[in-house]
């Protein structure tokens, strides 16, 4: 390698983020060009989009969901909401309130005016205790939403949330707006035919094979979109998703670290372009703190300590993954100087063990895939390491959340997912009395922080709340971090326009083929 | 040969039953709870109970049973929880893509197989037959996710001949849909054609070596003669049990190969419903796959019978 090479190698990380920083302004320069059809390469079968039956949206359906349907907001390349279905927004004092001013001459694909009445019907709809719908789950925090004239919408709040237009931009199972009209009157059939008001409408679709999407002439983001159709394929076998990319039947495909020799290789190719975003959350694991061994903190903090993170991501995906000592990760607008993360200290980990004068010995679970067994084993060696004996419980993915709620575990895996304001999650998680509070801790001081950040609007003493409530967790160790959350897109270098892979949502509704 | 088919029909309603009776256990043993897995995130004890009770999951397990065969009996398999399509609604769109995809393996596996099998026979133990029955064995040993891999590597992305996944239908685009095919079915009857092979050769070996073959060799018939008109016939009968039983496995090849290959059929259909836990498509194409196998045995059964006549008269 020659000096410069070299040099350049060492500072690789400082031209990216120049790269990064000149990018919007190098934006406007690249002309959008019309016309053209893409396929994206996905990881599952669309079951559909109807929340009634669905339930929860999963990655492929999010990519479909975010062609078809719009969202009250978005986020900007910043990652601060900006208008969408809305145009602008207020909120009450005390943030229990919000009030949405719609986009007025927007129209469903099947010509329904879209207005408030049709949004507060889609709320109702999953709200009613009588749909039972799995998606309810996630609206729980949302009293009511009223419609006081045609195009204002007024969200009322079971608690504060200062940042309600961040945190209802992805385009899930509750954020995307169907027609009323049409999920009436097709009943069951509504599942396999959504209508929306998206940049794309759908005009076919194969049971297992493509979902063929056209441009939607009337959409109200004149001069959008850029792609005639868009044709989604589920490629579940990752070598051959890989391949179909190579070979240019795909022109870009969902990954994930799991992939991590393909995705190495995609950076090393100069006809195919590797997209990926830092978001916030972070693998994570919960100890219950209720039950021998853990709840005594030496153990907690010997295990925490006890983890090579490094060592771990270069096992289970080849270095890809990026270690984690806080639950908000690269992508959150909370950034700490000092999460106080437990350093890695064998001997101190050791010493602790010692301290604590008695046999550790304790199960966790994991999910009984190839993965999950192997994250186990890593573990498994580094808690032996210092003296404490992991017995791996394998069991099914469906029943992490039942043992998690019903506390009958130990040791859990758990994931705080990409979200565009901590609060929720973290509310959820560690406030005294959550039923999602799953090392079942409390602390007033904890309570404390949690409730004062989330009716706090100054992003600085925001801020400063995350990251004292971060010290304490990893001081008391009550729940520890792995991994970041990362996402990956691979696609052709002729694709543009591609945005930040916000909630791991591949949306290619802005997208152009150069 | 009325009697002979009547009797074979017979058999097969206990068989049927059985497999019913495995279908269900097969889903209703398996570990995780239905009602956890349609409640998801919100799975609270109240919650599971009450679901639970909704769906019959609380009667015992034989009421679950009759209670299931009997809806069967009537035409309904079931909706899946998860697309609201019924389980016959699934497998009538997939089931055309795996059928198109294993004639075709057979086909290939035969096209292979059969004139390789001949020509070791014709010279047992010659330099063509201990190769070709050495490959035969890596062959065999080579998995068939591996092989996709290899096939889709230097097909589709060295060479660009074949695409690497995808589906048209037929009727949509005939060649089109072949070429979608192209490297499946062949990833399929490269593990298909040993099995073809090693059967009839070891049976043309054998047949060589009957008098009337010396016979019509003393009569100075040719070689070719002798090999495809006199001894293919009376050593195929193995053969056609081998690519009766070869469906059925074949159906198992799918579930991999439709997966990497990305086609619609039945195999994916299965996986995809072990990977979400849709139990009622899991039981629904577990029991029609079951019976369509058992219904294919049936019809390798009477083939049987047409090309020897001493089993249907019950003397074989």
């Amino acid at each position: 390698m020659t000096k410069i090479a070299a040099a350049a190698r060492k500072h690789a990380p400082i031209f990216l983020v120049a790269a990064f920083g000149i990018l919007p302004l190098t934006e406007p320069a690249q002309a959008q060009k019309s016309g053209g059809s893409i396929t994206v390469g996905q990881e599952l079968d669309i079951p559909g989009f109807d929340p009634l039956k669905v339930g929860v949206y999963d990655t492929s359906t999010n990519t479909a969901a975010a062609a078809i349907f719009d969202t009250l907001t978005t986020l900007d390349d910043k990652g601060e909401p900006a208008p969408k279905l809305a145009v602008s927004w207020t909120h009450s004092d005390d943030y229990k309130s919000w009030t949405f001013k719609l986009r007025e001459g927007v129209k469903f694909h099947d010509g329904t005016p879209f207005n408030a009445q049709a949004f507060k019907e889609n709320f109702d709809r999953q709200k009613d205790p009588a749909n039972k719908c799995r998606c309810a789950f996630y609206i729980t925090n949302i009293k009511e939403v009223l419609a006081p004239d045609e195009h204002t919408v007024v969200f009322n709040l079971t608690d504060p949330s200062v940042n309600l237009p961040a945190t209802i931009t992805i385009q899930s199972q509750n954020n995307v707006v169907h027609s009323p009209t049409a999920w009436k009157t097709k009943g069951d059939d509504y599942n396999r035919n959504p209508v929306g008001t998206g940049p794309y409408i759908l005009k076919s679709w194969t049971a297992g094979d493509r979902m063929v999407l056209e441009k939607n002439p009337n959409y109200w983001d004149k001069g959008r979109p850029y792609l005639d159709r868009i044709v989604l394929k589920p490629l579940p076998d990752a070598q051959s998703r890989f391949a179909s990319l190579q070979s240019g039947e795909a022109d870009i495909i969902w990954d994930d670290e799991n992939d991590a020799d393909n995705i190495m290789k995609a950076q090393k190719d100069p006809k195919l372009t590797v997209h990926t975003y830092k978001g916030s959350g972070a693998q994570v694991y919960a100890f219950n703190t209720k039950v021998a061994p853990f709840d005594d903190v030496r153990v907690r903090q010997a295990l925490v300590m006890a983890i090579d993170r490094p060592k771990m991501s270069q096992a289970i995906t080849n270095g890809l993954s990026r270690p984690a000592t806080n639950p908000y990760g690269d992508g959150s607008w909370v950034k700490c100087k000092d999460d106080g993360a437990l350093p890695f200290d064998v001997e101190k980990a050791k010493a602790l063990i010692k301290d604590y004068g008695k046999p550790v010995e304790f199960k966790t679970l994991v999910t009984a895939t190839p993965r999950g067994r192997m994250v186990g084993q890593v573990l498994q060696q580094f808690w032996k390491r210092v003296g404490a004996n992991m017995e791996i419980e394998q069991v099914d993915q469906a029943t992490i959340p039942s043992r998690a709620f019903t506390r009958q575990f130990q040791m859990t895996p758990w994931r705080i997912v990409d979200l565009a304001d901590p609060d929720p999650q973290m509310y959820a998680n560690f406030r005294t009395g959550s039923p999602l509070a799953l090392a079942g801790y409390s602390n007033p001081e904890l309570d404390k922080l949690l409730d004062h950040a989330r009716v706090t609007a100054d992003v600085g003493q925001r801020t400063e709340d995350y990251c004292a409530i971060g010290r304490l967790i990893n001081k008391e160790a009550i729940w520890f971090w792995t991994f970041q959350n990362t996402y990956y897109a691979l696609s052709s270098a002729k694709l543009k326009g591609f945005p930040k892979i916000y909630n791991g949502v591949i949306d290619v509704s802005t997208t152009w083929l150069e | 040969m009325l009697n002979f088919v009547v009797r074979r029909l017979l058999a097969m309603l206990p068989v049927l039953l059985a497999v019913s009776l495995l279908t269900f256990l097969i889903a209703s043993l398996l570990p995780g709870d239905l009602a956890l897995v349609i409640l998801g995130d919100q799975a609270t004890p109240e919650n599971v109970a009450a679901l639970r009770r909704d769906m019959g999951l609380d009667q015992p397990l034989w009421w679950r049973y009759l209670s299931w065969l009997g809806h069967v009996l009537q035409g309904d398999l079931g909706r899946s929880f998860r697309t609201g399509q019924t389980v016959l609604q699934a497998v009538a769109e997939r089931i055309p893509v795996s059928l198109e995809l294993m004639l075709m393996a057979e086909f290939i596996g035969l096209l292979i197989g059969v004139p390789v099998a001949i020509a070791c026979a014709a010279r047992a133990g010659g330099a063509f037959d201990r190769f070709m029955t050495g490959s035969a064995f890596a062959m065999l040993s080579m998995p068939s996710f591996l092989m996709a891999i290899l096939l889709i590597y230097l097909f589709a992305v060295e060479l660009h001949w074949l695409p690497a996944t995808g589906y048209v239908p037929f009727t949509e685009e005939p060649l089109g849909n072949l070429r979608f095919f192209v490297l499946p079915a062949l990833t399929l009857a490269l593990a298909e054609w040993p099995g073809i092979m090693r059967v009839l050769r070891s049976d043309m070996i054998a047949t060589l070596q009957e008098d009337y073959i010396a016979l019509a060799k003393a009569k100075g018939l040719k070689p070719a003669r002798i090999l495809f008109v006199h001894a293919l016939k009376p050593s195929s009968l193995t053969l056609v049990t081998v690519t009766g039983i070869n469906i059925g496995r074949l159906l198992g090849g799918t579930l991999i190969v439709e997966s990497i290959f990305a086609l619609p059929g039945i195999g994916r259909l299965l996986v995809g419903a072990i990977y979400t836990r849709d139990l009622v498509i899991l039981q629904g194409v577990v029991l029609l796959v079951a019976c369509g196998f058992v219904i294919v045995n049936f019809i390798v059964d009477m083939l049987y019978a047409v090309l020897d006549p001493r089993i249907r008269h019950g003397r074989a």
